[in-house]
């Protein structure tokens, strides 16, 4: 990585007048793990002259629900999100969703606030300066959006405006569900964004002079049905193609509430507002559910690769609005052998009889 | 199975596995020079451009800075075949072609020296579809290649290398059948292998005409001739091969790379390390080739293939090495899994405007058969024909002819192995889960599973060729002088026991040379699956050769007969009287004994691999997963259960199964620039996604070396992918025949891709 | 009390940490025995420290092939700078066999008798994922292994004779 100057901050307040004395050249290290990519891809046009490391400042590392909001520290590491008992209990979508972000690794350091502001991951916009990059394109604020007219199958198919890279935080998707919002601290002082309003099709909510320092969700009365779904080409690393979080309260078969967010599909988290005002009053049955998520698309304009992305939103939405997190083939409808061994080496001599006898190695080796 | 054997068909530990376990295995990045510098490459932002002009000025005076090259500087170096590729010409021709080099006191400071070169670019329009390549008026990469058409055939195989399978009477044999097929199918998704340890190389050049380097590849000894001859013959080459992170084949093609490194070490007078990074790797390294074919396919009810005409076009990027020889062994690959007696199946190499792609495991015939299997069931399924069967009825038998690469016809000498199929599809429960072409094996509510199945096999198990010396020391011990590095099938560890059976010595008396090019004789490498039969032959023989000077020696100290002797433990003794005898310490302690094996190719034996698998489709999300894998094979005789074990394994590795299910390099076909040059965005298999795996080996002796054996591990990765696709369309119903099997193009498959109103391009 | 603004405070000039068990010492600045401020952990311990059985195949934190343990938890090194490893402790595949006696550890010994890898590049980062797992749960089950290895590449597909080898020793670590 090029050279950058280091400081290990204190406080938030250290953090933050850093950073507006660097005036856009200081960036924040949390986790790092979406930082680095920036500094050794060089895909920004400008490299960061500093590089403030906030693992430093003491007490950003929390879980606790008070009378009015379950507050998380924005320092709280993904690996304590996703085993706090508190968040498995009643609040097992955020806990899912920062389970379903990148590696063990990766969560054992990534913050809940490095999730939230990390870059978006188009693949023109993150094109590496070392193979004939970067490529510039409308964020980086000169030029289209390369990806309308080129490989467009992860974009936008809702909201995208000028660029349609989506925002790639599970856990905002899981926030936005809850109607959270973000503490942040400037050099003025503190604001509270909503995280539903966080993200733009340019850029997140965030001056270059801001962190975040806490994330504040209302405290939910009781602990409703919650799913969170995140469908990618394999588990894990992968960030979604799609992801959906639903939840639904029910008194006498009728849904009281109803909340459904949807990643990855739009610059920001998607609530489906129409969706969820009309299962409210309504029973929850697979056909409403389905209805609900018809809704929940119906504003969608795909580009031209990416359409098919519609299809597996409305599932994962109707899915996840009945709790579905699984659905499998039950195993009296598989036909003939099902392994009991995750692999077997069979030994078999070429004679062997109908009947199919093996010798299985054990695989261990004799010195 | 055989229990005659002390060592062989054992699981015993592999020679390395200490330093492997402790981190103590010494790849190329972990060698430590003094005065070392580091080199780096500037990449072309141009699918297709001339070097107007490259000021390098503000770079060559940064501090640390040793070096700048750029084409002007060099000598004319070239590579390829034909070898018209320069070290670095004026010209680029993808996006990450070099425009020149840097060495400098670090890592650091030779990439910040990248950015201070100034490049004035000509742009020249560009190609990357191989039929449009061929068109008049299409770009030209290359004044020689009118037409982009590489020259076909490969030197190295002799003049009459095979490019076309041309037999019978086509024309005859159309009218014969049945049924006739016609249709274009590809695999065009040029996915990378990836090994771990990314290609690199460090070069230590000595006035006048002397360098050395050490090299990543399992192949080192072939680099020496490689680069003797980019280097115009006139450089005398010493390589040392590393242990190597993975190769799968591609690291044969480090000549370019290794180029790089030698000329910024013969500008500095310093030794060079050239390591690219992993986004190197992937969008300026060896990619697999595309592939295409346009082909009519005759077929009789039985399943007997009475006629094949067509042509392959393969897209090799922006040059060739291997193409053509992987070309040539695909068309031999495809005589074998189809029996069939009229053919006119013509070929083209053709460059565009990206990476390279050259020799990938599975070596034309992964990529041959991914294209013309799919043809094939079409064939199939219009007869209502049980794939297995018609494998097991059209893969070669003995006696059964073809066409190898060089051109010239064999007679094959091998085994049936319709009994290794029948056995994988007994594992399998082929028939319980077969219902049909595009009937499913099961439904419930959205989830569909279907299954399919592919085969592969190959007669390289004998190519080329190979030496080796056995050394007998007299305390006893052994060393085995073979140019092998360890390139993760185990096989240093192999001939170390092949040894030792021979010779009846622990193991861990026995040694093997590092792969040094200079005390080593010639190794043309593990290539192919040609590591248990013709490198294994050389050790082989050279331990035999030894072990009867040993007797020579000895036999008048026992006052018998050479032929009345035997050896065990250090001891030679008198077969019939056992205590006659004397340990090898009476060869004399002022004497070793050196034998020589050698191996001469050989293309009557071939190989096989019979993958099954079972995939289940989610219809409403597009989603394929891999349930489980049958790989069902013959190998002679097991060398190492283990090892043989983890190269069956293998299959979804390397750019092999998982190529038909999400593997791809993604390429922008308007400005040729890979897009997923990382490895997030190139998908790879994970602990988390892991199919079930049955490996069915048997074990039926087949004349080969003193063992009995022949090597498979290459074409573990070459059945799957057209498995998956057969798989996938049976589950969903309807036929699909893009490599990988995406959700987008499941969806598009079953019609449920919604069309909406675009966003006009709203940007 | 109002804190110094960040740029006048004099910057640290030494790292400490613990690699291995050994305290090390490590001066900030530009020299060759020196670290830079943009030092990865993997570059330090390769480079700097010579401890080169930590590999690196992405250098992008998308691999697990440098992972190494960072007070007890799985870490990649190529994510880490090492001027904020101060005060760590660092446990690389080199830390792992008994200083003393060199008897390996029974993961390391595990996967050499299942013979769990093939070109053997990914396999420290495998074996300090593991470990982690065993440190913190002893007993594991073979989805809490193909989970802890879930962000570990391996090309050759050693995968199916790693969890054998992990499995051999879950619940028997001392």
């Amino acid at each position: 990585m090029r050279p950058f100057t280091h400081i290990n901050a204190r406080t938030v307040k250290q953090a933050v007048t850093a950073l507006a004395q660097q005036n856009g050249a200081a960036r924040l290290n949390a986790g790092g793990t979406d930082l680095f990519g920036l500094l050794k891809d060089e895909y920004l046009p400008a490299y960061p002259d500093m590089i403030v490391n906030i693992k430093t400042i003491a007490g950003l590392n929390y879980i606790k629900e008070d009378k009015n909001f379950l507050r998380i520290g924005a320092l709280t590491r993904l690996a304590d999100i996703s085993k706090s008992s508190l968040l498995r209990q009643r609040y097992a979508v955020l806990a899912d969703a920062a389970h379903s972000v990148a590696t063990p690794q990766i969560r054992n350091v990534a913050t809940l606030g490095g999730n939230l502001c990390q870059d978006v991951r188009c693949c023109y916009y993150r094109y590496p300066r070392h193979i004939g990059g970067p490529i510039q394109c409308a964020r980086k604020g000169s030029g289209a959006c390369l990806a309308v007219t080129g490989d467009n199958r992860n974009h936008a198919i809702l909201g995208g405006k000028r660029c349609f890279a989506v925002c790639p935080s599970d856990t905002a998707v899981a926030l936005t569900l809850y109607d959270a919002r973000l503490l942040v601290v400037g050099p003025g002082g503190e604001r509270q964004i909503a995280v539903g309003d966080f993200y733009t099709p340019l850029k997140n909510g965030l001056r270059s002079d801001e962190m975040v320092r806490e994330i504040q969700i209302p405290r939910l009365p009781e602990v409703p049905q919650q799913t969170f779904l995140k469908f990618t080409l394999r588990k894990p690393i992968d960030f979604a193609v799609v992801s959906v979080a639903a939840l639904v309260s029910q008194a006498t078969g009728i849904c009281t509430e109803a909340r459904i967010a949807l990643g990855a599909v739009a610059p920001g988290i998607v609530r489906a507002d129409a969706a969820e005002k009309f299962l409210r009053g309504r029973p929850l049955t697979a056909e409403t559910a389905a209805q609900a998520a018809e809704l929940a698309l119906a504003d969608a304009r795909p580009l031209s690769r990416n359409a098919y992305k519609i299809n597996i939103a409305t599932a994962l939405v109707t899915r996840a609005l009945l709790g579905q997190k699984e659905c499998e083939i039950p195993p009296d409808e598989v036909k003939a052998y099902n392994p009991t061994e995750l692999s077997t080496f069979h030994r078999c001599s070429s004679s062997t009889p109908p009947g199919y006898a093996t010798v299985v190695e054990s695989g261990t080796a004799t010195p | 199975m055989s229990d005659e054997y002390r060592f062989i068909g054992r699981s015993t530990r592999r020679k390395d596995a200490t330093e492997v376990v402790t981190g103590a295995t010494r790849y190329v990045n972990d060698l430590k020079f003094a005065e070392l510098l580091h080199g780096k490459v500037l990449r072309s932002p141009h699918p297709h451009a001339n070097l107007k002009s490259i000021d390098k000025s503000r770079a060559e005076q940064l501090p640390g800075v040793k070096a700048v090259l750029t084409w002007e500087d060099v000598p004319d170096w070239k590579g390829g075949t034909p070898r018209i590729t320069r070290v670095l010409d004026s010209k680029v021709r993808y996006v990450g072609d070099a425009v020149a080099l840097v060495a400098a006191t670090t890592e650091d400071i030779a990439r910040q020296a990248l950015s201070l070169i100034d490049v004035e670019y000509e742009l020249l329009p560009a190609v990357f579809d191989v039929d449009a390549a061929m068109q008049p008026g299409a770009p030209q990469l290359y004044e020689q290649l009118p037409g982009n058409i590489v020259t076909p055939g490969m030197p190295a195989f002799g003049p009459n290398s095979l490019r076309e399978v041309v037999m019978g009477d086509v024309e005859q044999g159309f009218g014969e059948a049945d049924v006739i097929i016609e249709g274009t199918f590809g695999y065009e998704n040029i996915p990378n292998p990836i090994p771990p340890e990314p290609p690199g190389a460090v070069a230590l050049w000595e006035e006048p005409n002397r360098v050395t380097l050490w090299v990543s590849n399992q192949a080192s000894y072939l680099d020496t001739i490689i680069l003797h001859h980019v280097f115009g013959r006139k450089v005398e080459v010493r390589t040392h091969g590393a242990a190597c992170g993975g190769s799968f084949g591609t690291k044969l093609l480090s000549w370019q790379l290794q180029s790089h490194a030698v000329l910024l070490s013969k500008a500095t007078g310093r030794p060079v390390k050239l390591i690219y990074s992993k986004e190197e790797h992937i969008a300026a390294f060896v990619l697999r080739p595309g592939s295409r074919m346009q082909a009519r396919v005759g077929m009789k009810k039985g399943g007997t293939v009475t006629a094949v005409s067509g042509k392959w076009l393969v897209d090799t990027g922006f040059y060739s090495m291997t193409t053509q020889a992987q070309v040539a062994v695909g068309c031999g690959e495809i005589q074998l899994m189809t029996r069939c007696a009229n053919w006119d199946l013509q070929t083209a190499v053709v460059c565009t405007n990206r990476n390279a792609s050259g020799g990938v495991r599975g070596f034309g015939g992964q990529e041959l058969k991914c294209s013309f299997i799919p043809l094939l069931c079409q064939a199939m399924e219009q007869l209502d024909l049980d794939p297995v069967e018609f494998i097991k009825k059209n893969y070669v038998k003995p006696g059964d002819g073809y066409f190898w690469r060089d051109g010239a016809w064999y007679t094959y000498r091998g085994i049936d192995y319709s009994d290794s199929m029948e056995q994988g599809a007994q594992c399998f429960g082929w028939k319980e889960n077969w219902q049909g072409w595009l009937q499913p094996s099961s439904v419930a509510g959205t989830k569909r599973r279907g299954v399919g199945v592919g085969v592969h096999g190959n007669a390289d198990i004998g190519e080329d060729s190979s030496e080796a010396h056995v050394r007998l020391n007299p305390d006893g011990s052994v060393l085995l002088f073979s140019c092998i590095t360890e390139h993760g099938t185990g096989q240093r560890s192999n001939y170390v026991k092949m040894v030792a059976e021979v010779l009846q010595v622990p193991m861990e008396r026995v040694s093997i040379t590092d792969a040094d090019s200079q005390i080593n004789p010639f190794e043309y490498g593990p290539f192919g699956s040609r590591g248990t039969y013709a490198i294994g032959s050389a050790a082989i023989r050279a331990a035999e050769d030894a072990r009867r000077q040993l007797f020579e020696i000895i036999a008048p100290r026992l006052k018998a007969r050479p032929d009345e002797l035997d050896t065990a433990d250090g001891v030679v003794f008198v077969t019939a009287d056992p205590d006659r005898r004397t340990s090898w310490r009476a060869m004399g302690h002022e004497r070793t004994i050196l034998g020589y094996g050698r191996f001469d190719p050989d293309f009557t034996l071939a190989n096989c691999m019979t993958t099954f698998v079972e995939v289940e489709v989610d219809t409403e999300t597009g989603k394929v997963d891999l349930l489980r894998v049958v790989n069902a094979t013959d190998v002679g005789q097991i060398i190492d259960p283990p090892g043989l074990e983890g190269q069956l394994n293998g299959c979804l590795g390397s750019s092999g199964i998982d190529s038909a299910l999400f593997e791809e390099t993604v390429l922008d076909d308007r400005t040729g620039h890979i897009l997923n040059a990382n490895m997030i965005d190139y998908k790879w298999r994970t602990f988390s996604e892991l199919p079930s795996i049955d490996n069915v080996v048997l074990e039926t002796p087949v004349d080969s070396n003193r063992f009995k054996a022949i090597g498979v591990g290459e074409v573990a990765t070459s059945p799957g992918p057209m498995a998956i696709l057969m798989a996938v369309s049976n589950a969903i119903g309807v036929w699909l025949h893009e490599y990988p099997a995406t959700p987008e193009r499941v969806l598009k498959a079953l019609g449920r891709v919604k069309a909406r109103s675009h966003t006009g391009g709203a940007a | 009390m109002a804190t110094a603004p960040a740029e006048k405070r004099p910057p640290a000039k030494h790292v400490s940490l613990v690699v291995n068990g050994r305290a090390v010492e490590l001066e900030i600045g530009s020299q060759p025995h020196q670290i830079s401020p943009s030092h990865t952990l993997a570059h330090t311990l390769r480079e700097t420290l010579g401890l080169t059985g930590t590999k690196v195949t992405c250098d992008n934190g998308a691999c697990g092939t440098c992972t190494v343990l960072m007070d007890g938890a799985a870490i990649l090194s190529c994510m880490t700078l090492t001027v904020e490893c101060h005060g760590r402790s660092i446990i690389s595949i080199e830390g792992l066999a008994d200083g003393k006696t060199g008897k390996l550890d029974p993961l390391q010994q595990s996967f050499i008798d299942h013979t769990a890898f093939q070109c053997g590049f990914c396999t420290p980062g495998m074996i300090m994922s593991a470990k982690s797992l065993l440190l913190e749960n002893p007993s594991p089950v073979e989805d809490e292994v193909k989970e802890a290895l879930s962000g570990n590449f391996c090309r050759c597909i050693s995968h199916y004779q790693v969890l054998r080898a992990v499995m051999a020793v879950a619940g028997k670590e001392a």
